[in-house]
């Protein structure tokens, strides 16, 4: 494999100057080499791997001692001998192909890359046709042509969108701290009033409303600047209505708005009182109180009146009618009655929304005190609601109270004596029942979240995306409630989950470690299907928690049956003991006497 | 009537005394039949009283007592010298059969046992 460079003799030596296009990389090599057998067997190769064509060489090439094969050798046309090589430069032509037909391969494999060629490449690279020392080789040049396909390095803008987004967020006006899923207390509330003297006249209210932490803004019922809404987001999160009188709201409020500001969540107190107009009339009537039609009726009843009243009209009440809930009016009960006067209403009592608050007794009726009964009044008795509770399907709290007196400071502040009774209460439960009322309609307690549903095996712990009928699961879920500043851990013994499919397969109610989190276990039923793990909380005064989530349950796989069956066990002793008795029998049979 | 049960013991007594005289290897075979038609018979009256939930176990279990006391009751035809019908056949062949033909059985019984 030693050529030989001397001119004189037979020219075997035939330096080539041979350009090649790597199709793979659209790189074209200028290059020089010594085509010797084993070259030629990988360039060969590579050229044909690669769509190459070798432009045709002599057949003098060839200077080994083997001859060369046939297809290698074709006729050329003549070129002069170009520079003769170093031994580092054909080395590096060489094994620049080499390199740059592994190169092509590796990275723009099209071609599987194929072992046997990088070996013979590999070879050719170790052991290809080295220059004798004494030979002398002036350095070749080996020009890369330019490539055709230059990669583009696209420079780098400073981005102007992102300095006008910073430029933005400076200059927006900061987003006030408001109503969200994680603080559910209102913290802006719209106060309408139609007379500015109720700010004065029911500054008790007011100021525990602000002590908590509410931003109160008092406007006229009929300011032309009332809009509860600003470009689709709500400016308020709670609204309420002291506004009796008012025939039209100002600005671009209206009933439909009232209403739409209850419907996206938000909460509401109305409070009417004798003049009630018809709009505030309708809003409370969307909310499930039905106010006495008789625009002149208030509230009248002749044994449960309250004893300081001057009118002797008794259209003052003190009613201790409550509701039993420790939610909506506080765990400490009120002990004193509360003064109302002012007008009932009725509540459906097939919503099962509303809830009477605080209702009239069963002697209080709904009349004009100034005339003469001329039929029995359609509100009598227990079914007058004085002060309503409502609480909607997505959570927004309404009050509705037919005095707005009961809100004022006279109210809060006066001793009261019921009629019939002794003892005088030094003051009246007014403050302690609006106060309780306000904070239970304002979400400062009863609103629950559920967090962190799981359910895995028993003795795992990743959740598992299928389960199999008759596994042991266990089912958890943590529950909060908000506490007006944080969340605190909800503490009950009534939370149920449904394992459901069409119907309830299990039931099962949970316990829980007193720090909120409820937890079971049971076995998954019989059936297969698609489940789902069901939690339905609905008490009352708290907000409703529906909380579903899918899983499947399959059946058996044919290997996961048992292995034996207990109740075949007579028949594989059966069988067995044939068998069994088979070989005794042979036994005997054979050898007996 | 006392005629009549005389008759039934004259022919008792008559059927055990021929019955006495049949050679012992043909006795032994009585008694391996009789086995598994017991066998049998207690599975049936167990599947009667449980159902007949894993069937195969059943039927695998009943069949292996069946067919092997079939398979025993050929054996008996074959070997009996009585039988002028097996004159030629060498009992050793028919003895052969039953022991591959009860292979072959359990083998089943036992794919189908479950």
């Amino acid at each position: 494999m030693v050529p030989s460079c001397h001119p004189s003799g037979p020219s075997h030596l035939v330096h080539n100057f041979s350009v090649f296009t790597c199709n793979a990389c659209d790189l074209s090599f200028k290059y020089l080499f010594r085509l010797d057998l084993l070259t030629d067997l990988v360039v060969a190769k590579h050229a044909r791997r690669l769509a190459i064509s070798i432009p045709p060489r002599g057949r003098l090439s060839t200077l080994n001692d083997d001859a060369p094969p046939s297809h290698l050798t074709t006729t050329l046309p003549h070129r002069p001998a170009v520079h003769p090589l170093t031994f580092a430069d054909r080395f590096s032509s060489r094994s620049k192909i080499v390199f740059h037909y592994l190169r092509c391969n590796l990275i723009y494999t099209k071609v599987p890359f194929n072992a046997q060629t990088t070996l013979v490449s590999a070879l050719v690279f170790l052991f290809g046709s080295q220059t004798p020392p004494h030979t002398k080789i002036a350095p070749v040049e080996i020009q890369i042509l330019k490539p055709y396909r230059a990669p583009s390095m696209a420079k780098q803008r400073p981005s102007l969108l992102l300095l006008l987004s910073l430029i933005s967020l400076l200059l927006s006006p900061p987003p006030a701290f408001s109503f969200s899923d994680e603080s559910p207390t209102a913290r802006r509330i719209l106060v309408l009033v139609d007379d500015l003297a109720l700010r004065s006249s029911h500054s008790i209210f007011f100021d525990s409303l602000v002590s908590r932490g509410y931003q109160l803004e008092f406007k006229l019922a009929d300011d032309p600047s009332l809009s509860l809404q600003r470009y689709g987001q709500f400016l308020y999160d709670g609204l309420v209505l002291f506004a009796p009188s008012v025939s039209r709201f100002g600005g671009s409020l209206d009933q439909s708005k009232v209403l739409e500001f209850v419907d996206a969540g938000h909460d509401l107190i109305l409070a009417v009182d004798s003049n009630a107009s018809d709009l505030v009339r309708g809003i409370a009537t969307d909310s499930g109180a039905d106010f006495d039609e008789d625009p002149e009726a208030v509230v009248i009843d002749h044994l449960s009146y309250a004893v300081s009243d001057a009118d002797g009209d008794h259209t003052l009440i003190a009613s201790d009618n409550l509701i039993k809930s420790n939610v909506i009016l506080g765990d400490k009960a009120i002990e004193a009655p509360i003064l109302f006067r002012g007008i009932g209403h009725s509540v459906n009592p097939a919503n099962t929304l509303v809830l009477k608050a605080l209702t009239a007794s069963p002697s209080a009726y709904s009349a004009n005190p100034k005339t003469k009964l001329s039929s029995p009044p359609s509100l009598t008795g227990s079914s007058i609601s004085l002060v309503s509770v409502m609480q909607a399907r997505n959570n927004a709290r309404v009050l509705i109270s037919g005095s707005l007196e009961l809100f004022s400071n006279r109210f809060l502040r006066s001793s009261v004596q019921k009629a019939g009774s002794k003892t005088i209460y030094d003051k009246s439960g007014n403050e302690q029942f609006v106060t309780e009322a306000a904070k239970w309609v304002f979400h400062e307690r009863g609103h629950l979240k559920a967090v962190n549903v799981k359910h895995n095996k028993v003795g795992e712990t990743t959740e598992p995306g299928i389960y199999r009928i008759n596994d042991d699961l266990e089912y958890s879920v943590e529950i909060y409630e908000w506490s007006g500043k944080r969340w605190e851990p909800y503490v009950a013994d009534d939370v149920q989950v449904q394992f459901f499919m069409m119907s309830p397969y299990v039931l099962k109610t949970m316990s829980t470690n007193k720090k909120g989190l409820y937890s079971t276990s049971f076995k998954v039923p019989d059936v297969y299907g698609v489940f789902q793990f069901k939690v339905e909380y609905e008490r009352l005064g708290y907000t409703s928690l529906s909380l579903a989530k899918q899983i499947p349950v399959r059946p058996f796989r044919h290997n996961e049956y048992e292995r034996f069956i207990p109740a075949a066990f007579p028949y594989y002793a059966a069988s067995f003991s044939t068998m069994g008795a088979f070989f005794i029998f042979s036994i005997v049979y054979l050898y007996h006497k | 009537m006392a005629k009549g049960t005389n008759d039934a013991k004259l022919l008792i007594q008559s059927l055990r005394k021929a019955y006495a005289a049949t050679p012992t290897s043909l006795k032994i075979i009585d008694l391996y039949v009789v086995y598994a038609v017991a066998t049998a018979l207690i599975q049936v009256a167990y599947m009667a009283m449980v159902g007949s939930f894993p069937f195969n176990s059943f039927l695998s279990g009943v069949l292996s007592c069946v067919g092997t006391a079939v398979l025993a009751v050929c054996l008996r035809i074959q070997v009996n010298k009585d039988n002028k019908e097996f004159k030629d056949l060498p009992p050793e062949r028919a003895f052969a059969d039953f022991v591959l033909c009860n292979l072959v059985l359990h083998l089943v019984i036992m794919n189908f046992l479950g």
